[in-house]
């Protein structure tokens, strides 16, 4: 079973969105799609300052096998990213919720595209 | 169409195997994760499930001087209990498979060509053996086949069957033929039998602790290796010398294809090359090669290296060892340096 947590919000795309935290909000992709992915051993990851629309492509998580666009979940600027990343892509898939978060947007709209935890998991079903 | 099943199907998907298509069998892809599979083999001891692939039985007085009419090698100069890998090229040069010739004695051979080209080389085989006294059996519905790779995988061979095997080697136990042979690069072997024994041999290895492994990791260590994937890394339209395997062609002696092989040799010709990423990413097939700004190729075949952690690639290129070239990656273009394989 996916580990779902409560107090995230999240998209049909698989990406989760943390609450409020200073100037922006965590994303990462979710147990279930760090799990469909299996290892990650690429994750390419925006620039610090790029704005996205809600809906874009602004990261892509590789496997062995597959290359899998991360969606921007909601219209931002990008105030930070997960360099860890680079180095231990393999965090991605050990932590998706933890340590394996991909950036940090500012948010540039309300949130009330996105699901909470309950929805999620019915649109997994 | 509904896809084939090998006989340890139903094992893979016990074991929790992600199933995927390939060549027309439902075969696992990966049961843990590519990467910590890919590690086991070369640090410790894999098997694999590669019974899709054929085997083909040539037999008769003229069986020799048949085999080195159709492939690159002068099998004639075999020894019994030889194994030989070598190329079948069509009347143009062009690479029909790439096989493995066992030698059971001078009138009898096996073949085990790709999955996806079982009946091509069959129907070819037996187009080719009119003139030849030989009998062209195509036995491989009746025949499972496992490879063991990984170095402790002849502490287990011992373990289970009290027996020892040599790289190339071929040797029989019963109805069991193991062979000195694999496609990972380590040390290992691979066990052809009869159906009925399939499941004994899979459960027995996998008792003396084994790890099963998916077609996935079995990409990945091929490549490290650069050993030729049929159907990606030639399809029909390349020559031996092309691919890059001038080794397996015996010029001494007259085979399907010689004529195009002595003429391009002396000519210049684009060759199946390395490339290895200068940059973090990862290389896939079909990607775009650059070099001077300009298009002038695409990736065969193109992965991450687990063991390096660098992504890794196959393609043509008329290139020295050493050039820069670029390989588009989405909106970017990667840098990366033609270098001689294996990559490991």
């Amino acid at each position: 079973m996916s580990e779902i947590p409560e107090n995230l919000s999240y998209t049909e795309d698989h990406e989760w969105v943390g609450p409020n935290e200073g100037d922006g909000v965590k994303v990462g992709i979710t147990d279930y799609a760090q799990d469909s992915l299996s290892d990650v051993v690429f994750v390419e990851l925006p620039n610090v300052g790029d704005t996205y629309q809600r809906g874009e492509v602004m990261a892509v998580a590789e496997s062995v096998k597959a290359a899998s666009d991360i969606y921007a979940p909601i219209a931002g600027k990008i105030i930070a990213v997960n360099d860890k990343l680079e180095e231990s892509p393999e965090l991605v898939n050990e932590s998706p919720y933890g340590s394996g978060w991909m950036v940090v947007i500012e948010p540039s709209e309300d949130m009330s595209a996105l699901i909470d935890a309950e929805s999620y998991k019915n649109s997994l079903d | 169409m509904s896809l084939s099943q090998t006989c340890l199907h139903d094992e893979h998907v016990k074991l929790g195997a992600k199933m995927v298509d390939f060549a027309g069998w439902h075969m696992p892809i990966q049961y843990t994760g590519i990467v910590s599979e890919h590690k086991s083999v070369r640090e410790r001891v894999g098997i694999f499930d590669v019974s899709h692939m054929g085997q083909i039985f040539i037999s008769g007085d003229e069986a020799s001087s048949f085999l080195s009419y159709v492939t690159t090698w002068d099998i004639s100069k075999l020894a019994d209990g030889d194994c030989r890998y070598c190329h079948i090229l069509n009347d143009d040069g062009n690479i029909i498979d790439d096989t493995i010739v066992y030698t059971f004695d001078k009138k009898n051979f096996m073949l085990v060509p790709n999955a996806s080209m079982i009946s091509k080389v069959f129907n070819w085989l037996l187009s080719k053996s009119k003139n030849f006294s030989v009998k062209v059996d195509n036995k491989s519905e009746d025949y499972f086949c496992i490879a063991v790779q990984g170095p402790e995988s002849l502490r287990l061979l011992r373990q289970y069957l009290n027996v020892s095997i040599s790289p190339f080697k071929l040797t029989k136990l019963d109805d069991l033929i193991i062979s000195g042979t694999g496609y990972t690069g380590e040390k290992g072997y691979e066990i052809i039998g009869p159906l009925s024994e399939c499941l004994t041999v899979w459960q027995s290895f996998l008792d003396m602790g084994a790890i099963p492994i998916g077609l996935g990791a079995r990409d990945t260590l091929r490549l490290e290796k650069g050993y030729l994937l049929s159907g990606t890394d030639f399809n029909g339209s390349q020559t031996t010398l092309e691919s890059g395997y001038s080794w397996v062609i015996d010029w001494k002696h007259d085979f399907i294809g010689k004529e195009k092989l002595v003429s391009q040799k002396e000519s210049d010709y684009a060759s199946l090359s390395g490339i290895l990423l200068e940059e973090r990413g990862v290389l896939r097939p079909g990607l775009p090669v650059f070099f001077n700004g300009n298009q002038i190729s695409k990736l065969t075949s193109g992965s991450l290296s687990p063991m390096l952690k660098r992504g890794i690639g196959l393609s043509y290129l008329d290139l020295p060892i050493g050039t820069n070239v670029n390989i588009q990656v989405r909106d970017k273009q990667l840098k990366g340096r033609v270098i001689h394989t294996p990559f490991l």
